[in-house]
């Protein structure tokens, strides 16, 4: 039997009748942060959301997780309504008390959200309104969301987006120790080669199926020279 | 009840009150507001935060259609609460259904059900009109502090503290759902029982209010107190605050102004909601410092 943390086997999501994956097979190691890259359309937030168990598929999704263990997940995007009055420090509380938010922040999960925002660079901000955050501040937000508590499988949609040099630093510093400290498994769409070759541990192509997978190197190489 | 009509009399002479506010039935429209105007103000948060205002015009309107339907099958005019709260339920699970199956936009599926009940209300009400005078549902159309029975105002407060408790439960759930459904789902919020949840909540509540506001203007109570909140709010807190206090003084404001001028209540408590919005709208706008924005 494989010891991968997930298997996916002839995987495939049809929407209005045409295919959007198709006879998708892939093993994710445990403990390793597995890229999936390709143009845009190809399948890659499709396959994360078929992972989250959030869209019919078709095919089989093995899950070999601890018992009781936590999936993480950061979306592409995030449609709040800018209008909203909710403060970063009461969004991040919502999944980490059993208070009503509106009711006030309980101690322990006050101290929390404090703690996960100076984890991404944004110490001292839990008064701010969700809504006036630049994108990349918000993205850093939907990090520190998904990180606690410690997830056994990390699924982040092009976390990076929008992003300066100085947080994709930060985000590959927790993203390796999540990996290499918590065992957890990080299965991420991303577009930023650089960063790929930086933290992947391996690389899938995918064009609708499983074009290519293997060491990051070697597939940016053949991906690149497709593509010329 | 009559000890809160004697306080009510009592209460009303020495804050000077005029004659009208001195009815024992004006106790229990202040009584029925203060207990449904915190309920429908601090529901309106989450129904704006789920952007389902639209679907409350619609059970508004489910409401009407519930209510011929059960003068037609032989209930009391005076007591419909059953068919009212049974076509509402129905329609509002299956609006619901619908949306999460359709591929069309969420208002374009509750436009098609708002024409589906106000049209199907319209022929029943011709047709059951033929038994009974229009005007004697007027009441339930507009509003009506003078229809309250003091069993209404025991429903009130035993749904209310029902209603209140289960959001009060579900709270952190509902809200991480309306922001992201996909992210919630990841934190395994049950999202569909939240979905179908919340609107059985706010379909109760807005059938309990129908005597005190009117079917055609309940939806205004759940929406516009969150309109009004959200222009001075800086957090969910506040935002929850201002809804209710908004709603209240809406009411208050509203009924008194009904007695006195001898207008509909729900009409008039939309008047006082609108009259909250359009004063927190410039305060909001120089909170935010950017008067130009549009």
């Amino acid at each position: 039997m494989s010891d991968a943390a997930l298997e996916l086997d002839k995987v495939g999501v049809r929407r209005e009748g045409r295919p959007v994956l198709e006879d998708v097979s892939l093993e994710i190691n445990p403990s390793t942060i597995h890229v999936l890259i390709g143009p845009n359309g190809a399948g890659k937030s499709t396959l994360l959301a078929a992972l989250l168990g959030q869209i019919a598929f078709t095919g089989t999704i093995r899950q070999r997780l601890p018992d009781g263990a936590t999936i993480g997940y950061v979306p592409q995007s995030f449609v709040a309504d800018r209008t909203l009055p909710i403060t970063i420090g009461e969004f991040l509380a919502l999944s980490r008390q059993r208070w009503p938010v509106c009711l006030g922040i309980r101690p322990a999960a006050r101290a929390k959200t404090g703690e996960l925002l100076a984890k991404v660079g944004l110490a001292g901000m839990e008064k701010r309104r969700l809504g006036e955050l630049s994108g990349g501040e918000l993205r850093r937000v939907l990090i520190a969301n998904a990180i606690d508590p410690v997830p056994a499988l990390l699924l982040c949609d092009e976390p990076a987006t929008g992003l300066d040099p100085g947080a994709v630093e930060q985000l590959d510093a927790l993203l390796t120790g999540l990996r290499d400290d918590h065992h957890t498994t990080i299965v991420m769409v991303s577009h930023d080669r650089a960063q790929v070759r930086r933290i992947a541990n391996r690389v899938t192509l995918i064009d609708r199926t499983v074009v290519d997978t293997g060491q990051p190197a070697k597939v940016l190489e053949r991906a690149g020279e497709a593509a010329t | 009840m009559r000890w809160l009509y004697t306080w009510w009399i009592a209460l009303a002479k020495a804050l000077g009150l005029s004659a009208e506010l001195q009815y024992p039935f004006v106790a229990r429209g202040v009584v029925a507001i203060l207990l449904l105007a915190p309920l429908l103000g601090g529901l309106s948060h989450l129904v704006v935060a789920r952007r389902l205002a639209f679907f409350s015009t619609t059970l508004g309107q489910a409401a009407l259609t519930g209510l011929v339907i059960g003068v037609a099958v032989g209930q009391p005019l005076d007591d419909t609460y059953a068919s009212i709260l049974g076509f509402c339920l129905l329609v509002a699970i299956v609006m619901v259904y619908v949306r999460r199956q359709a591929t069309l936009p969420p208002d374009t599926v509750i436009g098609v059900f708002m024409a589906f009940t106000l049209g199907l209300g319209i022929c029943l009400l011709v047709a059951a009109t033929r038994r009974f005078n229009i005007h004697q549902i007027e009441a339930v159309m507009f509003g009506s502090v003078l229809t309250l029975t003091d069993h209404d105002l025991v429903l009130v407060l035993a749904l209310g503290a029902l209603l209140g408790a289960a959001t009060a439960f579900a709270y952190n759930m509902i809200l991480a759902d309306s922001l992201s459904p996909p992210i919630a789902r990841a934190r395994r919020v049950p999202t569909t029982a939240i979905d179908y949840g919340f609107v059985v909540i706010v379909t109760i509540a807005i059938t309990v209010s129908l005597k005190v506001i009117g079917a055609l203007l309940v939806e205004a109570m759940v929406v516009v107190p969150a309109a009004a909140a959200r222009n001075v709010a800086r957090s969910t807190r506040s935002y929850l605050v201002w809804s209710m206090v908004i709603a209240v003084v809406a009411g208050l404001g509203g009924l008194f102004m009904s007695t006195v001028w001898r207008v509909p209540t729900g009409g008039a408590i939309v008047l006082a909601l609108s009259v909250c919005f359009f004063i927190t709208l410039p305060l909001g706008r120089w909170r935010s410092g950017s008067p130009d924005r549009s």
